[in-house]
């Protein structure tokens, strides 16, 4: 605590952020409460509660399909993303070669190229090996599942390699030392040692490809549209309280989500 | 993380653990990288070379080497217009999420427990991974005009109609919100490593605390400013979300754009030329300004 | 136990030199200290001998037995890691067995060998805990019985003290040398600070940029420094340059002249290191004092024992003398500003080489 700030000053300052913050977190608040309105067109005040909303957001096909491809997809984004991104993280934090830095950079770049214009290469990518091949990926589940591992790598990478740059390197040479094998040190004591940041990594991965937009946008087909592209489509039409109770959903699942990353490697640590 | 004490050693003698000349690291990082230039930067590469040909109605692309793509962009008003609209509306959502974030910022590093702190943090974070889609939702509903502000305003007695709906001001406080987080969190990490001792000692030689902000901790925390600054503007020139749902159908910003010739007209040449163009002017300004900003503060940073 | 011998070990990193032709016999139970500035090669020939930095040049052998293509778990050393580097996912029990387990030991020997190391240390009832549930010196206790229940030939250890508090720091150097004697373990270890090595020690190897400085007892370093290094890092304050100016005699930079053991003989310029508690200080020199200089008191410290005052002469010179605390059998303390005479026998100052 700084002493010379006034209480005036630290008044200003709490204000402010309460404001800032409402302003970040209030629409949110404001979504799962409109899920519970019983109102037939969304309109305040409420006239009563009702679950009903979410009886028909489940029973409209595009968000129960939506969140089925959304949740297989990123699970399998996540998979693919943690084999090859723990063993690159690895190579990336303990060996010092040439091209280091060039090999990093190529592999955060999927973090730093916008998503549209990503994307769009991807598309436009797959459907020229159509041609060429016949050999259809865009709308099809591999051909999302290439994009959303690719969305999922760049982070896995980052905090694997944060928990391994993290690590006190002297704790395996104190178990060389005491006479373990490259192989029992790596699975011993580096493994358990990372496991946080590899948990943290798959977690992360994981709610970032859930939430793509503008990568799958390109690459969604009929039964293979994921619940993001899902929301928005409906979006364009209406805007009703299916909605809310979609968003209240998602909101829960990430929450949860993030707040057991949270648990093993601080969220704010992964910016 | 726990409590490791984690004194990572900086004794200059001391070298990388020595993995002998041998074919560990390839076998590790190859899979990953092949799928990254795969993935992505192959593709990438395609795309600027389809950015020089032909589009054609019937057979879509034909292979030309053509500048006509780009000409088309700086011939026609109306894709000119779409840059520049996105360009200053990102300028003002960066400028608005830094005046807004910094005071968060600072009361999350300066004032606020640790205990509040970490929770504060997750609430701030976690918004910014719930979806674009979903935060762009959450909107809408509340700037409607039958939504929640529109409510509320009613209730203090205000009957004009909102109007914020298929507008700028919608857009940008849709933006605003989706991209606060990040810059409050880039704030953070710089803030928290300055040396809070430093404004005590600005304050003992009898600067106030706005004076002491603007002498001591602007200066040092211009690296993190930046680099939120950089951050808000990239990702609001390459919005997709906010510009298509809350600007509507007639709202045009470059990323739709962009996603509309690929995947609506096909026009893939046309489409690339955009894109490249689109990160091409996110690049130039974002050099541009870090430069200029750098330059003008530099004795001050050092 | 086994001797542990250097020959001309070295090593390089690219051009740079860290460490250069070190060589060095250790005999079997014996204490030595690698002592030296940072950067001065001490940890990197401590990482050599435990083998976790491969050596560009030489051969180091333990026990007549050549280790030196050996990896670091092929060598059977005990390392006590600066931060301890204790397995921060095991009990402090499963990090004692740890290296037991390495070996094949049954289940019985491992639990009755990690219980008497242990005791040993004093840590039975912590057997259970997370290394991070435990003190800095309870951790760096875990680090001993860890490295020291495999029954190494070679206990090596890196600053081991230098993250504990300065209580702590004493007793954990007891300890360390106790457990040492008792086991009769040939011990290396690595430290920045000079009375650490030459409260602990039976022998120090002063380093300095790669190289060996000098060799020797505690007291022969500290008695007879062979460099102004070796004087200044062995806490020498007084060191006054100057060239001899026939047998005997030490003429100052200010022209003074003092008077030494007329043995002592360097051409040119040298320096006179002169030990504080060497000299004296009063009102007036005792007759017959061999050298004798005035000047004024300028600060006084108190160290519990002693009295230490900080004595200008001339105009940019000065000495240290120390004395026993007034309590402890020593003279009444001299007030800041008194005009005093510092004197010391001849044969008390010692002539090194300015280097």
């Amino acid at each position: 605590m700084t002493t010379n700030t006034s209480t005036g000053i630290r008044f200003a300052y709490g204000a402010m952020s309460a404001v800032i913050l409402g302003f970040i977190v209030l629409p949110l608040v404001g979504v799962i409460w409109m899920s519970f309105f019983s109102n037939k067109i969304l309109a305040f005040p409420p006239q009563g509660y009702t679950f009903d909303w979410y009886a028909r957001a489940f029973a409209a096909q595009e968000f129960r399909e939506g969140f089925i491809v959304s949740f297989e997809t990123s699970l399998i984004a996540m998979a693919t993303s943690l084999v090859l991104g723990v063993p690159a993280s690895l190579a990336l934090v303990r060996y010092n070669f040439p091209g280091r830095e060039i090999i990093t950079n190529i592999l955060m770049s999927p973090m730093i190229v916008p998503g549209i214009v990503g994307g769009s290469a991807l598309f436009v990518f797959f459907l020229e090996i159509e041609m060429l091949t016949g050999v259809q990926i865009a709308g099809t589940a591999p051909g999302l599942i290439i994009a959303h591992a690719l969305i999922a790598l760049p982070w896995t990478v980052r905090l694997v390699s944060t928990s391994l740059i993290g690590m006190n390197r002297s704790v395996e040479e104190a178990a060389y030392s005491l006479g373990a094998s490259a192989m029992t040190v790596f699975f011993r004591i580096t493994l358990p040692i990372i496991k946080p940041g590899i948990i943290a990594g798959a977690l992360f991965s994981f709610v970032v490809s859930f939430i793509d937009l503008e990568k799958s946008i390109f690459l969604v087909g009929p039964g293979k549209t994921t619940l993001q592209i899902a929301l928005i489509n409906y979006l364009e039409w209406n805007l009703d309280s299916t909605i809310g109770a979609v968003a209240t959903v998602q909101i829960v699942l990430i929450t949860v989500l993030l707040l057991v990353t949270d648990r093993y490697a601080k969220l704010n640590r992964a910016f | 993380m726990t409590s490791q004490a984690v004194a990572i050693d900086t004794s200059p003698m001391n070298e990388q653990p020595k993995p002998r000349p041998n074919m560990t690291a390839p076998t590790l990082l190859g899979p990953a990288t092949i799928f990254v230039v795969l993935g992505l930067l192959a593709p990438l590469a395609l795309m600027f070379r389809n950015s020089f040909n032909r589009y054609d109605p019937r057979e879509l692309m034909v292979s030309a080497f053509t500048l006509e793509n780009y000409a088309r962009f700086f011939q026609d008003e109306f894709y000119q217009e779409v840059l520049f609209r996105t360009v200053w509306i990102s300028a003002l959502s960066t400028l608005i999420c830094l005046i807004a974030g910094f005071p968060l910022a600072y009361f999350l590093v300066r004032q606020a427990s640790d205990r509040l702190k970490s929770k504060l943090l997750i609430l701030i974070i976690v918004p910014l991974l719930i979806g674009n889609a979903v935060r762009t939702a959450a909107w809408m509903l509340i700037l409607n005009d039958q939504g929640m502000l529109a409510a509320f305003l009613r209730m203090s007695g205000y009957t004009g109609s909102l109007g914020l709906m298929y507008s700028t001001t919608g857009v940008v406080i849709g933006l605003v919100s989706v991209l606060l987080p990040f810059m409050v969190i880039t704030l953070h990490s710089v803030l928290e490593s300055i040396d809070r001792n430093l404004e005590d000692a600005a304050a003992s030689l009898g600067a106030g605390h706005l004076t002491a902000l603007r002498r001591i901790v602007l200066p040092l925390a211009l690296p993190g400013i930046l680099a939120g600054t950089l951050l808000c503007f990239i990702l609001s020139m390459n919005a997709y979300a906010t510009p298509v749902l809350i600007g509507g159908p007639k709202f045009h910003m470059m990323a739709p754009t962009v996603y509309q010739q690929v995947s609506k007209a096909m026009n893939w040449p046309f489409g690339s030329a955009l894109a490249f163009i689109l990160m091409a002017v996110t690049l130039a300004l974002t050099v541009g300004a870090s430069s200029i900003v750098q330059r003008r503060y530099r004795r001050w940073a050092e | 136990m086994p001797e542990v011998i250097l020959q001309d070990v070295a090593k390089h990193y690219g051009s740079s030199v860290a460490v250069e032709n070190m060589s060095m016999h250790i005999s079997p139970g014996e204490l030595v200290a690698l002592l030296g500035p940072s950067g001065c090669g001490k940890t990197t020939t401590l990482r050599m001998i435990g083998g976790f930095v491969d050596i560009t040049s030489g051969r180091i052998s333990v026990g007549g037995r050549d280790v030196t293509a050996l990896p670091p778990n092929r060598r059977n050393m005990g390392f006590v890691f600066q931060n301890y580097a204790l397995f921060p996912h095991m009990t402090v029990a499963e990090n004692v067995a740890f290296g037991l387990e390495m070996r094949k030991l049954s289940k019985s020997d491992i639990s009755g060998k990690v219980a008497q190391a242990l005791a040993r240390v004093r840590l039975s009832s912590f057997a259970d805990r997370l290394p991070k549930q435990l003190s800095g010196g309870q951790q760096q206790r875990v680090a001993l019985a860890r490295a020291l229940v495999i029954e190494p030939d070679v206990l090596l250890l890196d600053e081991p003290l230098s993250n504990l508090d300065a209580t702590l720091r004493q007793e954990m150097k007891i300890e360390i040398r106790q457990l040492q004697q008792s086991l009769g373990l040939t011990t290396i270890f690595v430290t920045h600070d000079q009375d650490e090595a030459m409260s602990t020690a039976d022998r120090m190897v002063l380093m300095r940029q790669g190289r060996v400085e000098q060799v020797g007892a505690p007291d022969e370093i500290y008695d007879q420094p062979a460099s102004r290094f070796a004087a200044e890092f062995m806490g020498i304050p007084n060191l006054l340059p100057g060239r001899m100016n026939g047998p005997g005699r030490f003429e100052l930079e200010d022209g003074t002249t003092v008077h030494l053991d007329g043995q002592k003989r360097y051409h040119g310029l040298c320096v006179l290191a002169l030990r504080p508690e060497s000299i004296g200080i009063g009102k007036d020199a005792p007759v017959g004092a061999f050298n004798s200089l005035p000047g004024t008191v300028e600060i006084v410290t108190y160290h519990g024992a002693s009295l230490e005052y900080r004595v200008r002469l001339g105009t940019s010179t000065f000495l240290t003398a120390r004395t026993a605390a007034p309590g402890l059998g020593g003279p009444d303390a001299i007030p800041i500003g008194t005009e005093v005479r510092l004197f010391w026998p001849y044969a008390s100052g010692v002539l090194v080489p300015e280097v």
